[in-house]
């Protein structure tokens, strides 16, 4: 059969003209892509052994930079952080996507509303949604303080203080992408077989024991490859905090991707900033082929 | 009875506090800056377009548009293109040493990597060849990017799709690039809809590139073109929110109307 296939597909092949054809598709994406993010990732590697002045290079300082960085107490500072707010950002994320996703699996009426309005969120430029948020946390002109002032109280201090602000970030996050959970684990639970269930009530399990031993094993491959997604992207998340707090106040919601971008762009230092998003992207490298190796032990046992 | 009443609840609880944030962008946007700051009112009192006026006449947001517009339509349209034609050679085609295979690997491997690795070189790309501030440049970049998922997403729709019905049309006298052309595609139509849809969503709302690479409203898009306005000691709240409204409404606009295929393409890939 593999044998029959195989040869079934070099026959389709062809002769002449058409045995250049695969060649001929692939091209133009491989040079796009080899010029626009190939080079590119090269020559970051390259900058990322080089000291820069004034934007040129002016020495080769070998891994000097890489090893700088583990004494840069504001890039530990700003690691910490991101991890932080990944960790809790995603495990949020999963708890409500899952939960939402559950109590949406048997229909009613009002459902396709709900669901058209949770596609909202998501699809909202990343800097409208921080807009979105500075116009709840500002203290002076803040949905916050108006409804504090409304029921008599003060304003409401959120962008100011180091905690508020850490946690102001968390629930934009949240807000924004508990939906993506929910549509991923929506559309698991919808694919799951009926039989086990059925066998299931009809022995009389509850509700608690359904869950335990049954939906939730069988969604476990579909949980952790929306929580692998969901982490790969929380870890690169710019634009909010760039709009939200600029990183601040002080440090307490600097993310790797802001302190990067500000030693490039602010402080001018090219090859260090060069070294940090090479950095970045080996972690996020090495957490994507890990998460993928587990998925398969997953899937295997 | 109490199931019931639980789940209108819940429902309204969700629906609170997805559409309690966007009223108040609405509101404010809305509002003059005296009554945002002075009055701290609920809702618009004294209601005004003046704010939306405002962004077209002294804040170039027209600009921002049309480049928005221009930037995501040639990205998109370049990379659907030119990914449909690599994802169906991967698709179908076995080539010496799995080259095809190796390819999809590198390509999938190259979109797991965050964007922000390749920020400094890109930009230091762009300045060397004079694109910075320039639609090219913008173009150049995003449509490398969408060339990536464009290849990987299609990829599994024309896996989808019978080889026989190209044997077929084969026989009758296509050329192997036409069987592509006039059967294969048209029957991956709605999974090119889906990437199409994805791709406009992921370009139109890119900032971290546009903040990079461009710098006056020559080139800026509008995620870029709104982050101007927010200033670090004033804040113009009124232009802010009306910003926020303008930026948004395309996208969201667009998303509710390609509702379907928009949620098969965000949840695929996961699920399988």
């Amino acid at each position: 059969m593999q044998i029959g296939t195989q040869a079934r597909k070099y026959r389709l092949q062809g002769a002449g003209l058409d045995l250049a054809l695969p060649y001929l598709m692939l091209a133009p994406g491989l040079m796009i892509v080899l010029g626009v993010l190939v080079y590119p990732l090269w020559d970051g590697l390259r900058a990322s052994t080089r000291a820069y002045r004034y934007g040129s290079p002016i020495s080769d300082v070998g891994l000097q930079n890489y090893v700088h960085l583990w004494s840069d107490a504001q890039f530990l500072n700003a690691l910490w952080v991101t991890v932080k707010f990944v960790a809790l950002s995603v495990s949020l994320e999963a708890v409500l996507g899952f939960a939402l996703a559950l109590f949406c699996l048997r229909e009613f009426r009002g459902i396709r509303l709900l669901r058209t309005v949770l596609i909202i969120p998501m699809v909202i430029t990343p800097v409208v949604v921080a807009i979105v948020f500075r116009l709840i946390y500002a203290s002076d002109a803040g949905m916050l303080t108006a409804l504090s002032e409304a029921m008599g109280g003060g304003a409401v201090q959120i962008l100011g203080n180091r905690l508020n602000a850490f946690i102001g970030l968390v629930v934009l996050d949240v807000w924004e992408w508990t939906p993506l959970m929910f549509l991923i684990l929506l559309a698991g639970l919808q694919s799951l077989p009926h039989e086990p269930f059925e066998a299931a009530r009809v022995d009389g399990a509850g509700a608690w024991r359904v869950f335990a031993d049954l939906t939730f094993p069988m969604m476990r491959p579909v949980l952790a490859v929306a929580i692998v997604l969901r982490t790969i992207d929380a870890f690169g998340t710019f634009d909010q905090v760039f709009v939200l707090t600029r990183g601040g106040p002080g440090e307490a919601t600097r993310l790797v991707s802001i302190y990067g971008y500000d030693t490039a762009f602010k402080f001018q230092q090219t090859g260090y900033a060069a070294a940090l998003f090479v950095t970045i992207g080996l972690v996020v490298l090495a957490l994507a082929f890990s998460a993928i190796r587990l998925l398969r032990r997953i899937d295997a046992s | 009875m109490r199931t019931r009443l639980a789940r209108i609840l819940t429902t309204s609880f969700v629906l609170a506090v997805v559409l309690l944030p966007i009223y108040w962008l609405v509101s404010t946007s809305l509002k003059s800056n005296r009554e945002i700051t002075q009055e701290g009112t609920l809702y618009p009192h004294v209601p005004t377009l003046d704010n939306y006026v405002r962004l077209f006449t002294e804040k170039q947001f027209g600009s921002y548009l049309t480049n928005s517009l221009v930037v995501t339509f040639f990205s998109v349209a370049i990379a659907l293109v030119v990914g449909a034609m690599g994802a169906y050679a991967i698709a179908r085609f076995r080539l010496p040493f799995a080259m095809e295979r190796k390819v999809g690997l590198f390509l999938l491997t190259l979109r797991i990597i965050p964007p922000v690795v390749i920020l400094i070189p890109v930009y230091l790309l762009m300045l060397s060849l004079g694109l910075l501030d320039s639609w090219l440049g913008l173009i150049a970049t995003y449509t490398a990017f969408n060339v990536t998922f464009c290849v990987w997403m299609m990829e599994s729709f024309f896996r989808e799709i019978p080889v026989e019905l190209e044997e077929a049309a084969m026989v009758d006298g296509d050329s192997r690039f036409g069987a592509f052309r006039r059967i294969t595609l048209p029957l991956a139509a709605p999974g090119l809809a889906a990437t199409a849809i994805f791709a406009v969503l992921v370009t139109f709302n890119e900032f971290l590139f546009a903040l990079a690479l461009t710098a006056t409203p020559r080139a800026m898009t509008m995620p870029r073109g709104t982050a101007t306005l927010i200033g670090r000691i004033d804040t113009d709240w009124a232009s802010m929110a009306a910003a926020g409204v303008i930026g948004a409404l395309p996208i969201v606009l667009f998303a509710l109307l390609v509702q379907r295929h928009l949620v098969r393409g965000l949840t695929m890939g996961a699920v399988k």
